[in-house]
């Protein structure tokens, strides 16, 4: 640790101070330990900071320490015990804790990861000028920040539109520009890209990228993508900072982050295990097979049996919104993936009988040699099952056990309790059982979910986007289980956006673009040509393709 | 005889069923939850609502409402029809104008369902001006512990639809409301009533996350639709698979919603929200000519309205005099 302490005072002694960290506790009321711990920060003047850790690892709770939330608004357990929140944080100067939060808000920006529940108003502009509102600025200086912050976030054509008309991608740059608009010189972006398609996440990446003079600090799992611009990374674990290097160094620890649950390409991996100092796909492809290291193939289940086959037809009023296609082998994996808007959702609606009662649709649809096309979704029910993204909206039972013995029960089955008992250890949900689902983690309530719908004894699921707002390690446990229920029989349909997950652990990939399947067969095929669709293949297939070529 | 009371019952419970499964029907067979969002969020158009300053939309909705309130039953229905056929005006206005009288058809059931049973014989004689009442359907002696009178008379069911036309009118003029301006022009508007911003920023709020409930509600109910909820039951019965669907959604989605809230103070606190008692606006808001004219005429009828009544023309419902 020592060397985290050198470095980072060298660093402070060097640049102005934009944030300034000293002595912080923070206990969240009814928690025994803190959930941060920081000895001493120190963000420099224009300084972009990547700060990464697994999912409570404290990354929000710090953020939220500098940008005022924590004290003003979640203020701790103080009034039992002084200790649940002390330290100071500085922003250019201004001490948080003593500083009202209206005027932390000019200092200080921060974009969350929800874009839905941030935006507020009802189209664009108002979003926009609702921050100089509140500050009572008069309407023309108002005018001009709005026009202003519109212009560096690239969102003119947006103007007029509806807020709830907007993609994740448009939403949170909205709400980029309504941050700006505030004109604060330190910008917070916490877990930007969560909820946003590749193309979205992209550009906003730019737009980070794009933004001089300000100190910048992100919260992000994507370290790949924000490596190339980040002059700094913080690595957290346990409320605390374990690594705070250059990002320039971070080839020489790769196998620290790799520990703590952190995203690193495997690009990084290698070149860190061929002891090179270039993260160049190309270069190490060719050093590689020089070298003669093993490289480790992707295992994809064989296609043996059809269980589902479909065709889907979806209309709103004269406007197909899809035309596609699907047939699902039995134990696979099949992943959707495709642009916002492409379809996707759509498609597994249509399979499960679920769909807006606006459209209209013509479903084929056959499940285990069943013909279910005229079936609703009592019927398709027995067959399929379907978890939405929202996973915690399906979780409806008191106790875990009656979650999972939900739906077997509304069936009127009698020997489930082998079956449900079996998938609770499955999914490590055994120790769980009598607890509320909803008061359970992040990804204890996934696999609940998960195995409440598989509970009945269905054999095709269809997941929507169940890699959404996780980080990695949650995203390869999903994996994991997926692989392991495979094995056993079930088949899955995965709607993904995270085209590493879908490298990694699906059999066979669909691209849809403009509701038809553009795409389809192994993802070392799809991924060949799926960017023409919005769909950036992940670098360890990048690599994999490279050492293929020759 | 036994054969008789069975069938007695047996209808006795239809009607208690078909009671309270009409609006549910309604609801949720033909106006859906995605309907209900359309019904309950703004859109852009061009017609009178959408040009009036939401001021006067709010004195528009206190007008019909005091006015159905305080006068004779077929004003309120006068209202109901003339703000239902004003639907028509509104962007997309068939469909709309549809919902408006789906979800009219619906309160109205509800509200006989909901009176008509349960309302003593007194009140009626009194409501009503007559000593006989008709009895329409005698129910089975045990309902009276569901509160339910002996006997289902026609006068309570003509009262009941009399009431009715209050709780219509009401709720065609507040949708007119939501329909027609943006979630900000309501802010502006009920602050200039003296609303203390934080108060009327939380209407907003929940005006604008309407959608999102039923959305939340929508996707709740088909996942336990999905696990086998009601696959058992005969279609005709399913509708009280969506009641239990529906009460079974509350937990998750409200816990669903708070989650959501965190975020929703973040962001807004973080934009300087509350940092002064008022705010000042990009866009001014016009009073225009059309407010004048219709806020002279909703101040004349509701004049009229209360001169009328305080001289015994046109009695309100329930009687109370």
């Amino acid at each position: 640790m020592a060397h985290v302490v050198v470095e980072r005072r060298q660093r402070a002694s060097m640049i102005e101070p934009a944030v300034v960290v000293k002595g912080l506790v923070h206990m969240y009321p009814g928690r025994g330990e803190p959930a941060l711990v920081i000895d001493e920060l120190v963000i420099g003047e224009g300084e972009v900071v990547l700060v990464t850790g697994k999912s409570g690892s404290g990354k929000s709770t710090l953020v939220n320490c500098i940008n005022g939330v924590i004290p003003h608004l979640f203020p701790g357990d103080s009034n039992l015990d002084p200790s649940t929140h002390s330290g100071e944080v500085y922003v250019r100067g201004l001490a948080v804790s003593k500083t009202p939060l209206h005027i932390l808000s000019t200092v200080v920006g921060t974009l969350l990861q929800d874009p839905e529940t941030q935006v507020l108003n009802y189209d664009v502009e108002e979003e926009v000028a609702f921050g100089p509102e509140n500050l009572c600025l008069p309407p023309d200086e108002v005018n001009r920040r709005v026009s202003q912050a519109i212009s560096s976030v690239g969102i003119g054509h947006l103007l007029g539109r509806e807020t709830y008309t907007l993609s994740g991608g448009e939403l949170q740059r909205v709400a980029a520009a309504a941050i700006l608009a505030m004109t604060p010189q330190v910008l917070i972006f916490d877990e930007p890209t969560s909820n946003v398609d590749p193309e979205g996440t992209a550009v906003l990446l730019d737009f980070i990228r794009s933004l001089k003079g300000k100190s910048v600090i992100i919260v992000e799992h994507k370290v790949e993508r924000v490596l190339p611009f980040a002059d700094r990374v913080i690595l957290m674990d346990n409320g605390r900072i374990v690594v705070d290097t250059p990002a320039s160094t971070l080839l020489d620890k790769v196998d620290v982050f790799t520990h703590y649950g952190v995203e690193i390409p495997e690009s990084y991996e290698y070149a860190k295990m061929l002891g090179l100092n270039t993260t160049d796909v190309q270069q190490l492809a060719d050093e590689i097979r020089k070298r003669g290291v093993p490289i480790h193939q992707k295992m994809r289940r064989k296609y043996t049996q059809t269980i589902l086959e479909a065709h889907l037809r979806v209309f709103s009023g004269e406007r197909e919104l899809l035309d596609a296609e699907i047939s699902l082998g039995s134990g696979h994996i099949l992943g959707v993936m495709g642009r916002n808007g492409a379809g996707k959702s759509t498609l597994l609606k249509a399979l499960m009988g679920v769909l807006d009662r606006k459209l209209q649709s013509d479903v084929h649809l056959s499940v285990c040699g069943v013909d279910l096309s005229r079936g609703n979704v009592f019927e398709r029910g027995k067959y399929i099952t379907y978890v939405p993204q929202n996973f915690d909206l399906t979780l409806v039972s008191k106790s875990v056990m009656d979650e999972l013995s939900y739906s077997p029960k509304k069936r009127g089955l009698k020997d489930w309790r082998d079956r449900v008992n079996e998938l609770m250890s499955i999914l490590s949900l055994e120790e769980y059982s009598s607890s509320d689902p909803l008061a359970l983690s992040f990804g204890q309530r996934r696999r609940v979910a998960l195995g409440s719908a598989l509970a009945a004894g269905v054999k095709v699921a269809l997941l929507d986007e169940p890699t959404s707002g996780q980080d990695f390690a949650h995203r390869e446990a999903l994996g994991r289980e997926l692989s392991k229920l495979a094995g056993l029989g079930y088949s899955f349909i995965v709607v993904t956006h995270d085209s590493r997950f879908a490298y990694r652990h699906c059999d066979r990939l669909a691209i849809l673009s403009e509701g038809r399947i553009v795409l389809e067969g192994s993802p070392e095929k799809v991924f060949e040509n799926s960017q023409d669709y919005g769909v950036p293949p992940p670098t360890e297939f990048d690599l994999w393709r490279r050492l293929g070529e020759h | 005889m036994i054969l008789g009371q069975l069938v007695d019952n047996l209808l006795s419970w239809l009607f208690v069923l078909v009671g309270y499964t009409t609006p549910l029907g309604i609801i949720f067979g033909l106006i859906g939850l995605t309907g209900f969002v359309e019904i309950t969020r703004f859109e852009k158009g061009r017609s009178l609502y959408y040009q009036l300053n939401p001021v006067t939309k709010i004195v528009l909705g206190l007008c019909v409402t005091t006015i159905s309130a305080i006068s004779i039953w077929w004003i309120g229905g006068l209202l109901t029809a003339i703000l239902a056929l004003s639907f028509l005006t509104l962007n997309n206005g068939l469909r709309k104008f549809v919902f408006a009288l789906l979800l009219t058809t619906s309160t109205v059931v509800a509200t006989v369902q909901g009176f008509a049973p349960y309302t003593t014989t007194l009140t009626l004689q009194e409501a009503m001006h007559v000593k006989a009442l008709h009895t329409v359907w005698v129910w089975p002696g045990y309902f009276s512990y569901m509160g339910f009178q002996h006997t289902l008379t026609l006068e309570s069911i003509i009262y009941s639809l009399q009431i009715s036309m209050r709780f219509t009118s009401i709720a065609l003029a507040s949708l007119i409301l939501v329909l027609t301006t943006t979630p900000s022009g309501v802010i502006r508007a009920l602050s200039k009533f003296g609303l203390p911003i934080p108060v009327t920023f939380s209407l907003v709020v929940a005006m604008r996350s309407v959608p999102r409930i039923f959305e939340a509600i929508d996707t709740s109910m088909k996942a336990q639709f999905v696990r086998g909820l009601g696959s058992r039951a005969h279609p005709l019965i399913r509708p009280i698979y969506y009641v239990e669907a529906l009460i079974s959604s509350i937990v998750p989605v409200l816990v669903f919603l708070l989650r959501g809230a965190k975020n929703t103070a973040i962001s807004a606190d973080t934009r300087a929200f509350r940092a002064y008692p008022k705010r000042t606006y990009a866009k001014p808001l016009h009073y225009t000519r059309a407010d004048r004219i219709t806020l002279i005429l909703l101040v004349s009828a509701l004049i009229i309205t209360v001169y009328a009544a305080t001289h015994g023309y046109g009695r309100g419902i329930p009687y109370v005099g």
